[in-house]
């Protein structure tokens, strides 16, 4: 279930996030499309202090007239997470939201713990094909089981209304290379998720992105294209769930035993 | 043309009688199997000297059809005793097997072989499922997923992790990788409409066994090369093999003399058993997708088991003669299906081992110069 939105004024304007759930904090950054409320969000509210901040001028927010750069919206969430969060957390990004949350990892790194990029942004070979102007073309790779969308999403217009923010924030759908030859400065243990049918993202994205990273570990999650959140939310968690609260440890199969055995 | 040397390695030392499945190991004499794998493997590499492009065997469990629980072995066998070859396991059964263990065998094969491993990924028949625990219902599900798994063990440049619904690994990262790049050449088992597409998608090599008649086979190429097309590639005709039963002789008269009597103990003995579980696991799960493939399947082996040699050799559904009449077939089948490689099943049940020597002779000095070049 969607929160309420919240609000706080920041350096360069006024800020919206929907807060969530009791634990440690975890802040997840929004893909292109704006803030759709998964069932993976959901569940991780039952076990984090879950922020989605919104990115401004998405999803009917202002947009902030000097915050003109991916590198500049990071410096902006780094503000929000010191003022709101207080400290370093886990941080999420999805596919645009992944874009950003590299950069915030680059640029504060005191400021982040855990990283996840979902099949992230920003790291695309030049020439890839872009997305489709058509909101049923783009659903349809964006989605492998459109079926699944929570029934309170938003509409295609409505997301394609963010989408026509990206310009704003000078993103390019190709290779940032500023931002890739400060990936291999990121020593935060990262988890890397793609789908095995995205179409939007290259397998080549993360694959080299996993190859910068000195501590990342790159799982494909099968039977999701780009939105592995609305595709296969089970798989997702598991694997992020069991990242978070284990760190390393994700990589071992504990068994129902292994902890207390009878 | 290229030419596949493929052995069932049957266990050959029973009464003609049929038993229920699993057939009782009690009729199982380890000494008489050792010497059996012994003259196997010989007669397998022997095939190379006869001009065999490829040389292979396959997976099947809990019955004399053929003692190979892990067809890798025999390929570990075959690797430093060929030379040119390649080494054609077709193939392991994907679904009732640890996808990685396969990509990791098949790995090591490529590499000992100098990259002559060609890499069966089969679904397996039905009753297989019964020996390994697997529910034949979810048989298609993790063949899709096994064999793309096993892809990306090849050919992922970094470690990464699977996080599927049937397999899951947190981080793979396989030792060796195989040899072949991107990967090993795929075969994958291609008797119906589903599986043809699937091959297709998965750009592999179709093998088709055990036709019913050429008509049919005619349609999953077809099939095949249509769904290849939607998947933007154009199979060469090095991509379809076809499998059948070959009995080579100096006269055509002694050649079916010899496959009747093993076709005899193949069909009441090594596939006697089989039919009831066959028929069990198909009336009561799944493991095929469609009503149109099940009754296929049943209808083709159906048919295979009324047909006398005489009408399977009409039918070109057979190899079985002089050499010359074996021109004569081979030309003519080809004609019809248009494949690059043709499968020879020499063990036809009990053929004598010296029989089927004499025929790879026969095939090399006049069979194979008169359709190489087809």
């Amino acid at each position: 279930m969607q929160p309420q939105a919240s609000k706080l004024s920041l350096s360069s304007g006024e800020f919206s996030y929907y807060p969530a759930g009791e634990g440690r904090p975890l802040v997840y950054l929004h893909p292109a499309g704006g803030v759709r409320w998964t069932k993976v969000l959901d569940e991780l509210a039952k076990s984090f202090r879950l922020y989605a901040p919104i990115a401004p001028g998405f999803d009917g927010t202002q947009a902030h007239a000097s915050v003109k750069s991916m590198k500049g919206l990071a410096a902006l969430v780094g503000e929000f997470i010191e003022k709101v969060v207080g400290g370093p957390c886990d941080l999420i990004g999805c596919s645009f939201g992944g874009y950003l949350a590299a950069w915030l990892a680059a640029e504060r790194p005191a400021l982040v713990d855990h990283l996840v990029l979902e099949c992230p942004a920003g790291f695309r070979p030049k020439g890839y094909a872009g997305r489709p102007p058509d909101p049923e073309a783009l659903k349809k790779l964006l989605f492998l089981h459109p079926e699944k969308l929570p029934p309170e999403s938003k509409t295609l217009e409505v997301e394609a209304a963010n989408r026509r923010m990206l310009p704003h924030y000078g993103y390019s759908p190709d290779t940032d290379e500023e931002l890739l030859a400060r990936i291999p400065s990121i020593d935060k243990l990262t988890l890397i998720l793609h789908g095995t049918a995205d179409r939007m993202i290259p397998k080549e994205s993360v694959q080299l992105l996993k190859s910068r990273l000195p501590h990342a570990y790159l799982v494909y999650i099968w039977d999701a294209a780009h939105a592995i959140e609305v595709d296969q939310p089970e798989r997702m968690l598991a694997v992020l769930l069991d990242f978070l609260q284990r760190s390393e440890g994700f990589m071992v199969n504990w068994g129902t035993l292994a902890v207390n055995p009878d | 043309m290229k030419f596949s040397f493929f052995h069932l390695m049957p266990y050959t030392h029973l009464d003609l009688e049929s038993h229920d499945w699993p057939f009782p190991n009690r009729y199982f004499d380890p000494q008489k199997a050792s010497a059996l794998y012994r003259g196997y493997v010989e007669s397998m590499i022997h095939a190379e000297s006869c001009g065999f492009d490829w040389v292979g065997c396959n997976e099947h469990h809990f019955s004399p059809y053929g003692m190979m629980a892990n067809p890798n072995l025999i390929g570990g066998a075959l690797a430093y005793s060929t030379q040119r070859s390649k080494i054609a396991i077709t193939g392991n059964l994907v679904p009732l097997n640890n996808p990685i263990r396969i990509a990791e065998e098949y790995a090591m094969l490529d590499c000992m072989s100098g990259g002559r491993l060609v890499a069966g990924l089969m679904r397996g028949i039905p009753h297989e499922y019964l020996a390994y625990n697997i529910p034949p219902g979810e048989s298609w599900e993790r063949q899709r997923e096994a064999v793309q798994l096993i892809l990306k063990a090849w050919t992922e440049p970094e470690p990464f992790g699977w996080e599927g619904k049937h397999y899951q690994y947190r981080q793979v990262s396989i030792w060796p990788k195989p040899m072949q790049k991107p990967h090993p050449p795929l075969v994958i088992s291609a008797s119906n409409a589903d599986s043809a597409r699937f091959a297709a998608e998965v750009r592999a090599t179709m093998g088709m066994v055990l036709l019913a008649d050429l008509p049919s086979g005619k349609e999953c190429i077809r099939v095949y090369r249509e769904a290849a097309k939607a998947s933007g590639w154009e199979p060469a005709p090095e991509n379809v093999l076809v499998g059948m039963h070959t009995c080579i002789a100096e006269t055509d008269e002694e050649a079916r003399r010899h496959l009747s009597q093993g076709l005899k103990y193949f069909d009441q003995v090594l596939m006697g058993g089989l039919q009831a579980s066959q028929r069990i696991v198909l009336q009561k799960t799944r493991y095929f997708e469609s009503e149109e493939s099940r009754d296929r399947w049943k209808s083709r082996l159906d048919k295979r088991r009324t047909l006398t040699l005489d009408e399977q050799i009409e039918r070109g559904t057979v190899l079985c003669g002089s050499p010359e009449t074996v021109v004569k077939q081979i030309r003519r089948i080809h004609a019809e299906l248009g494949h690059g490689v043709f499968n020879f099943t020499v063990k036809v049940g009990t053929l004598p081992d010296e029989v089927i020597r004499r025929g790879m002779e026969l095939f090399r000095d006049r069979v194979l110069p008169h359709v190489r070049e087809l």
